[in-house]
């Protein structure tokens, strides 16, 4: 599939039919394959419980916190396996991952909070310029910047989120559901500035969304995962043109009834 | 009513509480970090005394290299005592987690006393017993001191938490989870943390055996500690200063009254009566944090 | 090999909430319960009322223990507070002269009263919270007790017990008092296995699961905190007055401090949180453990050729039963119910294990 159209080498993660089983009994992801090339967007769309979440988790290594296991497939990272590294050494590798929620440090101010996630190795001089940037990015944490957390805005909590993910250097970043429950200028802007980030630095972004019209919208290629499983992978422009994804995820298409929607859920899962 | 009298029994009383605080600041220091509530810090506090003692007396070396060097050798107790038995047991019941702090407990004052032996002994730190006038006010010399250092390990520890190490420890106390997605190795904080509050112990233990003898009696301090940490709110190291403060005094005044009605000892029964009314009524503390809820 | 079972199946609601659905098990508790009457003709009595009985007394205090932590999931660190009160309300009463029968349900009652005070503690706070409070009720008592002559019994703190009695036949001979304590703690076993098997136990156990969700599906969760603890001190006042009856013969405010809260949760864990066999087992290993440490000790020192202190010898059965606390906890936190547990379930179906898969 994916990988067989991009060279091996052009691209910074690789999945290769990778399993993760929960508790040593619960089967949550079955054969997922999925390619980031370097520099590039990419988005993993999908409904609720999909499994989307998980392969973030399965990627960073966070899986282990909550008792799941990688238990097939193999994940490379720059050509190189990572299933045996722990998370802290996977985000010095250059591997981020936002998660869902927006899980900033509530107690301590943005500012700490991005100081919190700055290599321990970095300067003091490399963090202070570091903070000036992420400040440049994202203004409005900068009026905030000396509030307690936990009380900012939800736009305002997922930028600094975002803002503490770059502050490790990442080379891939992991955004899982940046736009969930927030107003779409937001989310606009958000995504305005991840787009912006990835052409001046060439990050490359790994993005679960739910909300596919946004994603697809920044993205140059979407893989769709239903019940553990990569269903449909294509270039952002053809996924957006594809009848079934405006069906279910884009809110188009002509009022089908419920019956055709299995039909053609049934179809996809065929063809890919 | 004898208002120098009243006077003296309050600051001998804050003084008391001081010391009490330095119980506290060890336990909030793993509280914070882990959520945990570490009963055995009263039993870190005696082997402290212990270990400092068996330097300065059994060895016979000078307390200014006996106290660092059982620093170091604390800390590194404290360290392992997270990564053998504590770690295992994250996201366990909480009655495990108490249950087998109170195992640690009683495990390090057996080994200790059966190291050791269990006959109370002095540390001789040097400090003159003469008192210490203040106007009227007779204040003893060790509880000053003994504050002093309280209040050092306040602020040492206010401004530990400003440091990027500090912050980090901040950040894990929050949530375990994101520390983990930004590359914070928590279980490296947590143990910190536990290598942190071992040192307090060595503090405690020294000024504490100054005060009443090396013992088994160091580790009952644990209570006092424990009561001290829940009213000034279990994660505030600013809490655990007030509320020793706040709660020496009650003891003091307060016994001095209820003894003669009483007759005697009823100093804990005051530091029992606190710790379930500070529960009962406002279980954060007076300074510890309610959960933010963002509207 | 001896359950020859391929398993456990009910064909009916009536079977799935028999006591023993297992008839091995019922053979192997009618066979225990046989060793158990016959056990002073069978055992010297230095060790059936120097190991057996207290045994058998405390593992009633640990079911009681286990009905309110276990079950209902409120963490108790002042239950020898609890069988203190029982403890000396029956004493008092029966040196009034009021019969044992009585006094002892007098012990049971107060304690019931005092213990429901617990529970509204149990009402505002839990986990840690109740931990702490309950540890510091445990302190007020100690204090009470060391405090009030009155109660304690003078200025030696010491209050005999009058001579044990039932029906108004004295019981004093060693076999005797056995049975008191091997008939009291028959009794808490059953109203524990029954407890299991009626709604008032699973109430309990969603109390412990989530308080707030049992509380949506109707479950009053204060009531049924209320109930535990009261049924649990009925246990520990009764327990507690035995206790002082049948093996310390009088009472005195330590045999009741801090450190026996301590010890009988420490014997609810190691035993299994909720296990009725596991207290059994926890307050054998508890109750045992620190004599077995001295004689090895000793034992190894004299081999050893080594010199140890008096005071080394009496400190290390308290850090060996630190030490025993704290590596069960580390290698199975599920305690000895949850091993028994492991070894019954492969056991049952032994040589037909390969059904399983």
């Amino acid at each position: 599939m994916a990988q067989n159209e991009t060279n091996l080498d052009d691209l910074i993660l690789s999945l290769n039919s990778i399993e993760v089983m929960y508790d040593s009994v619960l089967l949550a992801i079955k054969g997922v394959s999925i390619g980031v090339p370097r520099g590039g967007m990419v988005a993993l769309l999908g409904s609720n419980g999909a499994g989307k979440s998980t392969t973030l988790k399965a990627i960073s290594g966070l899986l282990k916190a909550e008792r799941g296991k990688v238990s097939r497939g193999d994940i490379r990272f720059d050509g190189k396996l990572i299933g045996d590294i722990s998370p802290q050494d996977r985000v010095a590798m250059g591997i981020c991952h936002v998660i869902e929620g927006r899980r900033v440090f509530e107690h301590l101010t943005p500012d700490e909070n991005l100081d919190a996630a700055a290599p321990q190795s970095m300067s003091r001089r490399k963090i202070a310029s570091e903070k000036e940037r992420m400040y440049e990015y994202f203004p409005r944490l900068a009026d905030r910047k000396s509030s307690q957390s936990g009380y900012l805005s939800g736009g305002e909590q997922q930028m600094l989120a975002i803002a503490r993910a770059l502050m490790t250097q990442p080379r891939l970043l992991m955004l899982d559901e940046p736009s969930l429950g927030l107003a779409p200028f937001l989310v606009a802007e958000i995504f305005g500035i991840i787009q912006r980030i990835n052409k001046e630095q060439g990050l490359s972004v790994l993005l679960v969304e739910q909300n596919a019209i946004a994603a697809l919208e920044i993205v140059s290629h979407g893989y769709l995962i239903e019940n553990g499983r990569v269903v449909m992978h294509d270039t952002a422009e053809s996924l957006k043109k594809n009848s079934d994804i405006q069906e279910f995820y884009l809110g188009g298409g002509e009022g089908k009834n419920f019956q055709d929607i299995k039909h053609y859920s049934r179809r996809k899962r065929w063809l890919s | 009513m004898d208002w120098i009298f009243l006077a003296e029994l309050t600051v001998n009383g804050a003084l008391t509480g001081l010391l009490y605080s330095l119980v506290a600041i060890g336990l909030v220091l793993i509280y914070k970090s882990s959520a945990v509530p570490n009963l055995a810090q009263g039993a870190l506090t005696m082997l402290g005394a212990y270990v400092v003692l068996a330097f300065s007396h059994n060895l016979g070396w000078p307390l200014w290299i006996a106290i660092p060097l059982a620093v170091v050798i604390m800390f590194f107790v404290g360290i392992g005592i997270e990564r053998v038995a504590l770690r295992r047991l994250a996201g366990r019941p909480i009655v495990m987690i108490l249950m087998m702090t109170m195992g640690l407990d009683i495990f390090l004052r057996g080994t200790t006393l059966a190291i050791w032996g269990g006959s109370s002994r002095s540390l001789n730190l040097g400090v003159s017993y003469d008192p210490f006038f203040v106007g009227d006010m007779l204040l003893s010399r060790i509880h000053i001191v003994g504050a002093a250092v309280a209040i050092a390990i306040f602020i040492a520890s206010v401004l530990f938490f400003r440091t990027r190490m500090g912050i980090r420890l901040r950040a894990i106390s929050d949530d375990y989870l994101a520390s983990w997605s930004v590359g914070i190795s928590v279980e490296g904080g947590v143990a910190l943390s536990w290598g942190l509050a071992s040192i307090v112990a060595v503090a405690t233990g020294v000024i504490w055996g100054e005060v009443q003898g090396v013992d088994q009696s160091l580790s009952l301090l644990l209570l006092k500690g424990l009561t001290v940490a829940v009213l000034g709110g279990l994660d505030s190291i600013l809490g655990a200063i007030v509320a020793g403060i706040i709660l020496g005094i009650m003891e003091s005044v307060g016994s001095f009254y209820l003894d003669a009605i009483v007759g005697g000892g009823s100093r804990d029964l005051i530091v029992a009566a606190v710790l379930i009314l500070t529960v009962m009524i406002r279980p954060h503390g007076l300074f510890g944090r309610h959960d933010i809820e963002r509207i | 090999m001896f359950y020859r079972l391929s398993g456990v199946h009910h064909n009916s609601y009536k079977s799935d909430t028999k006591m023993f659905p297992v008839r091995t098990d019922r053979n192997a508790i009618i066979f225990l319960l046989l060793l158990g009457i016959a056990a002073p003709f069978l055992i010297p009595s230095l060790y059936l009322n120097g190991y057996i009985l207290p045994w058998l007394i405390w593992t009633a205090a640990v079911l009681g223990l286990n009905l309110v932590t276990g079950w209902a999931g409120q963490l108790h660190l002042g239950y020898g507070a609890i069988m203190a009160v029982g403890a000396y309300s029956a004493v008092h009463a029966a040196r009034f002269g009021i019969p044992w029968e009585f006094a002892l349900l007098i012990g049971g009652l107060a304690s019931s009263l005092i213990g429901s005070l617990f529970a509204f503690t149990a009402l505002r706070v839990k986990g840690l919270y109740l931990a702490l409070t309950t540890l510091a009720m445990q302190f007020v008592m100690d204090w009470v007790l060391t405090h009030s002559p009155a109660i304690s019994g003078g200025s030696h703190a010491s209050l005999q017990a009058p001579t044990f009695a039932l029906l108004g036949q004295d019981i004093t001979s060693d076999a005797g008092l056995y049975y008191v304590a091997f008939g009291w703690c028959v009794l808490v076993t059953i109203f524990m296995l029954n407890l299991k098997r009626t709604g008032l136990g699973r109430a309990l156990v969603a109390v412990r699961e989530k308080d707030f969700a049992a509380a949506i599906l109707g479950v009053n969760s204060f009531y049924y905190k209320v109930i535990a603890f009261a049924a649990s001190s009925f246990i520990a006042g009764v327990t507690g007055a035995l206790l002082v009856a049948t093996f310390y013969f009088l009472a005195a405010p330590e045999q009741f401090a801090v450190n026996v809260s301590i010890q009988v949760l420490a014997m609810v864990i190691i035993g299994g949180l909720g296990s009725i066999i596991g207290s059994y087992m926890g307050a054998a290993l508890i109750l045992l453990m620190p004599g077995v440490v001295n004689q090895i000790f000793s034992g190894v020192a004299e081999f050893m050729g080594l010199e140890m202190g008096v005071e080394t010898l009496a400190h290390i059965p308290n850090a060996a039963y630190g030490a025993l606390i704290v590596i069960f906890l580390m290698v199975e936190p599920l305690g000895l119910g949850k091993l028994y547990a492991n070894v019954r379930d492969y056991l049952m179906v032994w040589p037909f294990d390969q059904l399983k898969k």
